[in-house]
């Protein structure tokens, strides 16, 4: 077992003493002299033509200094990957509520908002699409322009995978499920809005800070629509109040209107959004409806699963691609099936759009099978844990994409782990013999498997930059950002390993397109495995070149080294101080700058057959909750909830556990009380009063433990955590409560009408609220 | 250019004649909860808040003979943590423990809670169980308004131009009396009222009701006490079989003052559980 | 008009037009950027600060509404030296930070329910945080920050307080 001065040990958050004293400062806080203040215009309608558009009378509002519009941005502002559909700002039509039409820049935010309510904005109100079931019937609206392969204009990707034949199978098993599940969209709900500041530079280009968290693709973004070369656009992360997967496109968009203003100003300019307008006009995860069917044997096994999903991604594809790619991989759950096949739609609708959001699809349709796998263990009279140790993945196992596991699946240590501790069984027994007619209590499970990183969503790489300084601190630089996941704080403790000092001499800079090197986009849960592996190679580097001063220094062969705290140690067994090895590394010439980069192992995914390797490793996990439910209410409090986690190696324990307590949070929140209702494009829910997030009172005392199954390739055998924390809690959930109260509740969230009356009910859908929202300063 | 001027009252009186002042539109300002929401969301209809959460008399947490007096401006920190209301009011103190958090009931006050008059106010329906008498003054006369009455409709009272209401009063309940006050909402704090209900009551020597009073929140137009739910209970044992019927009773009350709205599928049920428990909680204890 | 006030210790005296909230006054006008502007109607407690030992959204408070009055914002939660205190120490020690947008309400709601009550249990810890939302921890880890503070200042006399 190796022993780490570091690793798996308690850490100090690199940047928690700055935003604990509230001396961080966050993009809304940025305050330069002579900044103007910004502000769009937005949709208030759902899809609508641009008929008219007069931005003069803006400019003759008072303190309104610039106004722009589509035009102002090379290539039709046009940005996306991979479809390249969305707009900085919208192009001839509008596709839903919120979407922005034109920017104002002005002295005061008020003048702004005059000047926005100033521009004189004609639109053609156009039919729309809000049911998705309807989206591609023969005489719907189109929302984008005709497809070159003549499918539907509403039609935007299709992922399937295939294991033989499960329809056959499923026609001889004894045991069949056949049943439909619904999720919601769910609002990120970051507590820091949106927002971005551009500074243009003497040299023609501009500086842009954005609470964005992927500055590379940010600066790419903004050198296309602004026609600049990339080195003229720099774009940097201050600290982020939180995101979730949720401040990428709302910020392109704003990042690109600042910075096209501050050019055209020559001022810096700042954009942040008042909570109405950030929930109006940023997307969503998306809403998904599933048609599930699992084909079991009377001893419990597993034979085959069919799943059809249906994903909104409303009116533009966002990253609606690649979700529904990472749905298809995880829809049929963490089992083994003689046969599966797995077919994910997405269309366009008029309902805002969707994005990214933690989970990204897992989150979607864990709901969803969690839930069918829960049925069929009911169906066979067979416990809940049982049926999925049973049925579930282990090492040497070939999953249904045809992909042979052969190490770190901690799967069936999660599902013991968790029974033992939640004390599964006994409550088990005990909750099914209950006869009260008032309050009932319920324990439920729910197990997931997660793809690391990318998978097939693109070349998989990261790279980080060390040097030491003259003041004998290292200077380290990520290509991935920490928006409160902890990398940071992961990457110092991961140098500090390697190079055997204080995890004080760390200062990490902030993510700047100037200094880090391009490491992809900051998603996936990516951040430990790439980043950390490319922290750990810039280290080894430098240490390399550290190690050769010291031998040099202590006249011995470097095998002969040994370390004691940070000072070397030779035969002589004198203590030589790491500052006289820096000094001395000097003295030899010796480069203390590098830098390393990781690439990822090779996966391979056949679109086609929908079979390969998805993703090169798997975090796996269990939750089990336990809630009270009043059958006369339908009120569900969760009274105790337990998630274990196989992240591989833990390297930051504090990080892992808030990420874990964070994500059963939003999984809680999801599975009882977010609710995004589009009612004729109209978001209903545009401020923290009517879109719920649990408060300290709703979320219970968690018990989290980790299940180290370590992965070969990862830094000190780490996988992830992040977005797989809160995939399996709705699920979880949702099963406690079917058990409680003997009936399921398959479309989120489990709202008191739906748990007690089996539906929800439903209401008035105003446009006036979501309108107002739009106008609030 | 400002929305609103601001300027503050140290009397009632001073508050009156500046409410009066026809030079202005102004709007009494306390706790700011609702008042500060609502300037966000639109264009202002006044333009000046007179701010009266300073003023002493409307502070005042009293006995006075057999009535209990509550100024206007007491918040629901202050109500909650008056050991006077406590015994005297124990629906009122759960009420203003539900409302929000912290933060929302160091600044919200009763009074600011009763104007506003939202359908869902958690302040109402234990000041409607306590049969509470609003007190309202002018520059020119007072008078006295059941809370039941000054509540006309969701956010419209009876609140005439230049009237400030100033206090609450209620008889103080006879000994013996027990309270409750149930809130029913999506999430356990900071939660719009889906449903509530306050209740008083006391059993006999032979265990029979010899004092009840109900009243329902966010399910009236206009709140009021249930006087035909507490008939059923008066002068009987409450079984749980007659608590239930008194549930029915109220859902039924609820449907003839509001008719079937998109709503009732769900609160004809929950109410039922919301008066059944509540009662027996005031009756019983637990 | 102008509003005098005392702030985090010092004596106050700010010309502000009279319909601006006390959150904007802090930020915008006093450049104290500290306290956060999550929602701005009350819901999120992200713009929390004390006003008389007690807390508030500063959201819904109007500005003039503080004149004499002792307002603390984060910048005045501090340990003599100036460093952190006793329970910012605790929320780095415990993890109780992760984005950190909603810890300086925390850190407030935390000093003003240690006010009242010292001796909290967990439940009553929670529901003192009741009126803050957090999105990224769960909570759990700033109630351990909390409680062990509490147990901190209640087995050593009055020191580790706010300056």
């Amino acid at each position: 077992m190796a022993q780490y001065t570091q690793i798996g040990k308690p850490a100090r958050r690199v940047d928690a003493l700055e935003k604990v004293t509230g001396k961080a400062k966050y993009l809304a806080d940025y305050h330069l002299p002579g900044m103007l203040y910004a502000r769009a215009l937005r949709s208030e309608l759902p899809h609508a033509r641009i008929v008219r558009l007069d931005t003069a009378p803006a400019l003759a509002i008072p303190g309104v200094r610039a106004v722009i519009t589509n035009a102002d941005f090379s290539d039709r502002g046009s940005y996306g990957f991979p479809v390249k559909d969305q707009y900085m700002m919208a192009c001839e039509k509008v596709r839903h509520v919120g979407e922005a039409i034109a920017a104002v820049a002005a002295e005061t935010p008020e003048a702004a908002l005059a000047g926005v309510a100033a521009i004189i904005c004609e639109l053609e109100p156009l039919p729309a699409v809000f049911d998705p079931e309807h989206a591609l019937d023969p005489g719907a609206p189109q929302i984008g322009p005709s497809r070159p392969d003549g499918k539907h204009p509403n039609f935007l990707d299709r992922e399937i995978v295939h294991k033989d034949d499960p329809v056959t199978v499923l026609a001889q098993c004894p045991v069949v499920l056949d049943e439909v599940y619904a999720t919601c969209h769910q609002e990120h709900a970051y507590l820091e809005t949106e927002g971005a500041l551009a500074v243009p530079t003497p040299e023609g280009g501009v500086t842009v800070y954005a609470s964005n968290q992927s500055p590379f693709i940010l600066q790419g973004n903004l050198a296309n629509v602004l026609g600049l070369p990339s080195n003229l656009v720099r774009a940097i992360q201050p600290p982020v109040g939180g995101s979730f997967g949720g401040k990428d496109d709302l910020n392109y968009e704003s990042s690109a209107q600042v910075a096209a203003l501050a050019l055209k100003t020559h001022r810096p300019v700042r954009m942040t959004f008042p909570r109405e307008e950030s929930m109006i006009a940023s997307y969503k995860r998306d809403a998904m409806r599933m048609h599930v069917r699992l084909g079991a044997e009377r001893d419990g096994t597993l034979r085959a699963c069919t799943f059809e999903g249906l994903l909104d991604s409303g009116a533009y594809a966002s990253q609606s691609v690649f979700t529904a790619w990472r749905a298809s991989i995880h829809a049929m759950g963490a089992y083994k099936y003689d046969a599966c096949d797995v077919e994910i739609n997405c269309v366009y609708t008029n309902n805002g759009y969707s994005g990214a959001f933690r989970g990204f699809g897992n989150t979607e349709v864990c709901a969803a099978i969690e839930q069918a796998i829960d049925e069929v263990a009911d169906a066979v009279a067979m416990d809940a844990i049982d049926f999925r140790l049973k049925n579930c993945l282990r090492v040497g196992d070939e999953t249904p994409h045809g992909q042979l596991l052969t190490e770190s699946v901690g799967l069936p240590d999660c599902l013991r782990t968790v029974r033992r501790i939640s004390d599964w069984d006994r409550k088990r027994r005990e909750y099914a013999g209950q006869t009260s007619n008032e309050v009932r209590r319920g324990i439920g499970v729910a197990a997931l498997f997660h793809g690391t990183s990318l998978g097939a969503e693109g070349s998989d790489y990261a790279a980080s930059t060390i040097s030491v300084e003259h003041d004998y601190s290292i200077t380290l630089t990520s290509g991935l950002t920490d928006y409160g996941t902890g990398s940071r704080t992961v990457y110092t403790m991961i140098v500090a390993e390697e190079l055997g000092i204080n995890p004080e001499r760390v200062r990490m800079l902030r993510p700047d397109t100037n200094t880090a090197l391009e490491s992809g986009p900051t998603v996936a849960s990516r951040s430990t495995i790439l980043g950390g592996n490319a922290a750990r190679v810039a280290a080894r580097n430098l240490a390399q070149v550290l190690d050769l001063a010291a031998a040099d220094l202590l006249g011995c062969d470097l095998h002969q080294l040994i370390r004691s705290q940070e000072s070397y140690v030779g035969p002589s067994e004198e203590l030589m101080p790491w500052t006289r090895v820096v000094d001395h590394a000097r003295e030899m010439g010796l480069s203390l700058s590098a830098h390393g980069q990781w690439t990822a192992p090779k996966i391979r995914w056949d679109h086609h057959d929908g079979r390969g390797t998805p993703y090169f490793a798997y975090h796996f996990g269990a939750h089990v909750a336990e809630v009270e439910v009043d059958l006369r209410t339908g009120k569900v409090q969760v009274v105790g909830f337990w998630a274990v986690h196989d992240p591989g190696k833990v390297i930051f324990p504090q990080g892992a556990y808030g990420q874990v307590y964070g994500g059963v949070g939003q999984g809680l929140g999801y599975a009882l009380m977010e609710q995004v209702t589009f009612a004729n494009g109209y978001l209903q829910e545009t401020n923290f009063d009517e879109y719920l997030i649990p408060t300290a009172l709703d979320i219970p005392e968690i018990h989290a433990q980790f299940v180290e199954a370590e992965f070969s390739q990862g830094p000190y055998g780490a996988k992830n955590v992040a977005e797989p924390a809160l995939v399996p809690a709705a699920p979880a959930i949702l099963n406690a409560i079917a058990q409680a109260t003997g009936r399921r509740i398959r479309t989120l969230p489990a709202n008191l009408e739906r748990v007690l009356l089996g539906h929800d009910l439903p209401r008035e859908g105003p446009s006036r609220q979501c309108k107002r929202g739009l106008r609030i300063g | 250019m400002p929305r609103f001027d601001f300027v503050r009252a140290h009397t009632v009186d001073e508050a009156l004649q500046l409410l009066a002042d026809p030079r202005y539109v102004s709007r009494p300002l306390a706790g700011g909860t609702d008042v500060l929401v609502l300037v966000r969301q639109e264009k202002p209809s006044f333009d000046r808040v007179v701010d009266i959460s300073r003023i002493a008399e409307l502070k005042v947490i009293e006995r006075r003979g057999a009535e209990v007096i509550v100024g206007a401006a007491v918040t629901f920190t202050e109500a909650a943590d008056s050991p006077l209301l406590q015994e005297a009011a124990g629906c009122l103190v759960e009420a203003c423990l539900a409302v929000g958090g912290p933060a929302i009931r160091n600044a919200g006050t009763l009074g600011g809670n009763i104007i506003n008059a939202a359908a869902c106010a958690d302040g109402v329906p234990p000041l409607v169980c306590l049969d509470t008498v609003a007190r309202l003054r002018s520059l020119t006369a007072a008078r006295c308004l059941p809370v039941s009455a000054l509540i006309q409709g969701a956010n419209r009272t009876a609140l005439q131009p230049g009237e400030l209401l100033t206090h609450f009063a209620f008889p103080v309940p006879p000994i013996g009396v027990r309270q409750a006050f149930t809130k029913l909402g999506r999430r356990n704090a900071q939660a719009i009222s889906r449903l509530g209900m306050a209740a008083t009551g006391r059993l006999d020597a032979q265990g029979r009701v010899d004092y009840v009073r109900l009243a329902p929140g966010a399910v009236m137009p206009s709140p009021q006490r249930l006087e035909g739910v507490e008939a059923l209970l008066l002068g009987q044992e409450p079984t749980d079989s007659l608590l239930a019927a008194a549930g029915q009773k109220t859902a039924e009350a609820m449907i003839a003052a509001t008719g079937r709205r998109w709503s009732t599928e769900y609160k004809e049920l929950a109410i039922q559980a919301l008066a059944a428990r509540t009662l027996h909680r005031a009756l019983f204890g637990t | 008009m102008q509003i005098e006030f005392r702030l985090n210790g010092q004596p106050a005296a700010v010309e502000a037009p009279p319909d601006i909230t006390l959150l904007d006054l802090l930020r915008d006008r006093l450049h104290l950027t500290g306290t956060k502007e999550g929602c701005s109607v009350g819901e999120c407690g992200a713009c929390s600060v004390l006003i008389d030992g007690q807390l508030y959204n500063s959201c819904l408070v109007l500005a003039p509404q503080v004149e004499g009055r002792e307002v603390i914002t984060i910048e005045g939660i501090t340990a003599p030296d100036g460093g952190p205190n006793d329970l910012q120490e605790n929320f780095i020690v415990h993890g109780a930070v992760q984005c950190g947008f909603c810890i300086p309400g925390m850190v407030l709601a935390g000093e003003a329910l240690l006010r009242r009550k010292p001796n909290p249990t967990r439940a009553e810890i929670r529901a003192g945080l009741a009126g803050n939302l957090c999105r990224c921890t769960g909570y759990q880890h700033i109630v351990d920050a909390i409680e062990a503070t509490a147990r901190q200042r209640l087995s050593v006399p009055a020191d580790a307080l706010i300056s």
